[in-house]
């Protein structure tokens, strides 16, 4: 059957801006975007440049946006990527084109891949045989080791749109790849860098990655599981620390969210010069009606026991 | 202009395991791959890695399977090596970061594989390639190794008979450049986008083995290519060996398990070889399950969408979870088939080159400087047919040792560098190549005819009368070939002339391997010749050797080396 595919063309050379250019091809439904991408190269257009490379969704090079969702070619059929007798096919937003269907992979995906040093770094002597591993760890790890690098995740991440520099959740999925790893012994340095700023903290856990992730590597989890490491092994900044244990504290206590205590245990309470910073902000505060009271005068909502009761739980089972 | 040690060429795991060794070992390394190196075709190899580290396993045991196996075509001293060295090679893998599954006890958990006789195969459930592949990725990044990403090499640098560089396309820029280098270690992959169906990957395209072969190094038993007899039907990707491990039965039509027509004992555990050529009989017989698109379509050839089926629906789903998640979910994304439920549609698929570029144990061609490792060379260890989980130890074993190798070769050799005329050369080619008036020929289309033929001709079966059409097929799409023009070379990501040379590589190579298959007249593993049908070591015990020269290969060949394994009876 004759498909229509609209294809983003762009030149840095002589476009301003990307276009779609149209072209008709005798396609099967069974075949795949990818597949018909590549026919429309070796049969049509010769300069058509996209990646993907190995067909069978393990390489993570064909992400695209196709008929307006962000997929992987190569697992997506003629058929269920038609619209209206067309299919189109778009760059992702988050990543710069440098031509065509290419992306400038460097600046926004390998720098970070990279910073996170993804390599295991063993503290003892390698024993002689293999390390001994329970094989839970092992499907853990190769569960997040599926990940084939698409970037569907960072795509979907809310604060990459206003932060470019945050790590995002593929390269922090790949941190916890190398954390979570028995064999590595640099846990502590690690999880410092990623507490730095760009890092782990500033996901803002909209869970949009893990709804994206085509493998189901739940990256926004592992973010999680992350800062639950740090907070355990006292790593990165006392103040973040401070910071979610108050919260986790404050509302196990009392059912919701104490501001004025969250505010001064985050400074520390010995932290005279932390919390006169307080001062101006909490004066503000009152002045527009927020009140932040003296947490002792802070009241206990209706239910809080039960709350208290899933806190209970969940601290029994992890 | 940049200048290094060793430049490495292609980054799976041969060429990454052979810089991550050159490196280690002193040398200034540079790795170029026509993709970056975590997108390599490696990543597909879902199966496992073969080592004898079970405690009543040993390195003879894995030997002599191989070299069973491969229907004593293997070069017995390369074997040794392979599966003696390839134990530690492993274990390496796994200090390096490999996440290998682990039996109860926290140990590397071991695998049963088809025509192994103990379980000898080390898995990461069914995805071990995506897992070694990331791996030697992050030990390249660990020691600094430069890589020169999305280059494509267009030819080799070679002076006075030694192999000074190569040159490459840029292909960010479209520019051609040198990178010359006191070794070049060819890690460049397969070549299957020559057969359709294929199990390989878009680039798959036999550019290292091509390279080499116009340069004068000699090519290897190339009529000896495999085909994977479990491939989703239509597509040729491949249903991990370690279905058929768990426990996957083939069956037909009728929903007989027909194995046990023509490997009684083994079953579905028989060599890819028997697998493939029962389930092309039980196709040929009309058993199989016959095309539902009818004759029409412009990649429907006679039989090319005729299938049997792989029937999980016996085993343990849970088990399935653990073992084949990655199986399921492709399945499931191509072909829209849940494998618990359904019977999956399978037809064999050409897989793997088992020859290639000929190269000692050390990795090094015929010409100095130039070392070769990984698929698109052939050490000698798969004979003529390759054990499953055999080529991914191969390609780290003699991956290490080109690379420890070449890194020696290098501090006993000065620098040199090619003169600027090679580059000028090139240069003016691709000019001229931009200024021809085409045909109506496209790459594609002469690929997809090209694809066909050696399907058709040069697959499973063989015969004298279908090799002679495949060789003049080869030869007239070589005549029109030299007509097809380019609408322009240069600019950023213009794919146009690594397609254009990507296709003349797959020529080149594909006159050799026709060549080789007309001339070798018996049957042995792989190679099958209907009007040869038994294996006939009086003469041919040996291994085909081709030589380029501009019109046809020449052939000659060499003996096979045996060490402790005298040939037995053919069964």
């Amino acid at each position: 059957m004759d498909v229509t595919f609209k294809v983003h063309r762009y030149d840095p050379a002589t476009d301003d801006e990307g276009q779609l250019q149209t072209y008709i091809l005798d396609t099967e439904e069974s075949a795949t975007v990818l597949d018909a991408l590549m026919r429309i190269r070796e049969e049509q257009d010769s300069t058509l440049a996209f990646r993907g490379t190995c067909r069978t969704g393990f390489c993570g090079d064909c992400t695209m946006r196709i008929s307006r969702r962000n997929r992987i070619a190569c697992h997506t059929t003629v058929a269920g990527a038609l619209r209206d007798g067309e299919i189109t096919v778009e760059p992702i937003d988050l990543i710069n084109v440098a031509k065509d269907m290419m992306y400038d992979m460097e600046a926004m995906v390998y720098s970070k891949y990279r910073a996170v040093e993804p390599w295991i770094e063993p503290g003892e002597p390698q024993p002689e045989r293999e390390h001994i591993v329970p094989n839970e760890v092992i499907q853990d790890l190769r569960k997040v080791m599926s990940c084939t690098m698409c970037w569907l995740c960072d795509e979907g991440c809310t604060t990459m749109v206003v932060d470019k520099t945050f790590l995002g959740p593929a390269a922090l999925t790949k941190a916890y790849r190398v954390i979570a790893d028995p064999r590595d012994s640099r846990t502590m340095e690690r999880l410092n860098k990623l507490s730095e700023a760009h890092g782990m903290w500033d996901c803002c856990h909209c869970f949009e990655a893990s709804e994206h992730c085509p493998k189901a590597i739940d990256p926004t989890e592992r973010i999680f599981a992350l800062r639950n490491r740090a907070i355990k092994v006292n790593a990165g900044s006392p103040k973040v620390r401070n910071h979610y244990r108050s919260f986790a504290a404050s509302v196990k206590a009392d059912g919701w969210l104490d501001e004025a205590r969250l505010a001064i245990e985050t400074e520390g309470l010995s932290n005279v010069k932390g919390q006169l910073k307080q001062l101006p902000l909490a004066l503000k505060a009152l002045q527009r009606g927020k009140r932040p009271m003296p947490y002792i005068l802070h009241k206990k909502r209706p239910g809080a026991d039960k709350i208290k009761d899933i806190f209970e739980k969940w601290e029994k089972s992890s | 202009m940049p200048e290094h040690d060793v430049v490495v060429v292609g980054g799976g795991f041969a060429g990454m395991r052979a810089a991550i060794a050159a490196k280690s070992a002193g040398a200034e390394v540079a790795l170029v791959s026509k993709v970056h190196p975590l997108r390599s075709h490696s990543s597909g190899a879902h199966s496992g890695i073969n080592a004898a580290l079970g405690a009543e396993d040993s390195w003879q045991s894995h030997a002599h399977d191989t070299i069973v196996a491969g229907d004593y075509l293997s070069d017995q001293d390369a074997v040794e090596i392979l599966c003696q060295e390839g134990i530690q090679d492993v274990i390496r893998l796994e200090h390096m970061g490999v996440i290998f599954s682990r039996d109860g006890q926290g140990r590397i958990d071991l695998m049963p594989f088809a025509a192994s006789s103990r379980p000898r195969t080390c898995y990461v459930g069914d995805s071990a390639g995506h897992i070694i592949l990331q791996v030697l990725y992050e030990q390249l990044l660990r020691l600094q190794v430069q890589t020169y990403d999305e280059w494509f090499v267009t030819s080799l640098l070679i002076a006075d008979g030694v192999c000074q560089g190569a040159i490459a396309q840029e292909l960010s820029t479209g520019r051609l450049q040198p990178l010359y280098a006191r070794a070049v270690v060819l890690a460049t992959g397969g070549l299957g986008r020559m057969y359709q169906p294929s199990t390989s990957a878009y680039t798959s395209t036999a550019d290292g083995v091509a390279l080499a072969y116009r340069a004068g190094a000699p090519l290897v038993d190339m009529e000896m290519v495999q085909y994977h007899p479990t491939t989703l039907k239509g597509r040729g990707t491949v249903i991990t060996e370690a279905a058929r491990g768990e426990g996957a039965y083939l069956v037909n039509k009728d929903g007989d398990r027909f194995m046990a027509s023509y490997a009684p004992e083994r079953m579905e555990m028989a060599p890819r070889d028997v697998c493939c050529r029962a389930i092309e009989t039980e196709i040929a017989a009309g058993r199989g399950m016959e095309s539902v698109r009818g004759g029409q379509g412009r990649e429907r050839v006679e039989r090319h969408d005729d299938c049997v089926f792989l029937d999980f629906r016996h085993l343990d789903p849970q088990r399935m979870d653990d073992r084949l998640p990655e199986t399921q979910l492709l399945a499931k994304n191509l072909a829209g088939i849940d494998i618990k439920k359904d019977l999956v549609p399978v037809q064999p698929a050409m897989h793997r080159p088992i020859g290639g570029i000929q190269i000692n144990v050390d990795g090094a061609t015929d010409i100095p400087g130039l070392y070769a490792v990984g698929e698109c060379a052939c050490v000698g260890v798969h004979g003529a047919n390759r054990l499953g989980g055999n080529s991914l130890l191969d390609s780290i074993v003699f991956g290490r040792r080109a690379g420890d190798a070449a890194a020696t070769y290098t501090r006993a050799t000065p620098s040199q560098r090619a003169s600027q005329s090679l580059l000028e050369d090139q240069e003016r080619r691709v000019q001229e190549l931009a200024a021809r008036s085409g045909g109506k020929d496209t790459v594609g289309s002469l690929r997809l005819e090209l694809a066909l033929t050696m399907h058709q001709k040069v697959g499973i079966y063989r015969s004298r009368v279908g090799l002679r059409e495949a060789i003049e097929k080869v030869n007239e799409l070589k005549g029109r070939y030299a007509r097809v023009a380019i609408s322009s070379a240069g600019g950023a990501y213009n794919p146009s002339l690594s397609a254009f040379l990507e296709l003349g590589n797959m020529l080149d190579v594909a006159q050799v391997i026709v060549a080789s298959a007309l001339a070798r007249q018996e049957s042995r593993g792989a190679h099958y010749r209907t009007d040869f049908p038994q294996r006939d070591d009086a003469s041919w015990l040996k291994h085909t050797i081709a030589s380029y020269t501009p019109d046809r290969p020449s052939l000659a060949y060499k003996p096979v080396v045996i060490t402790q394994w005298q040939p037995s009876d053919p069964s």
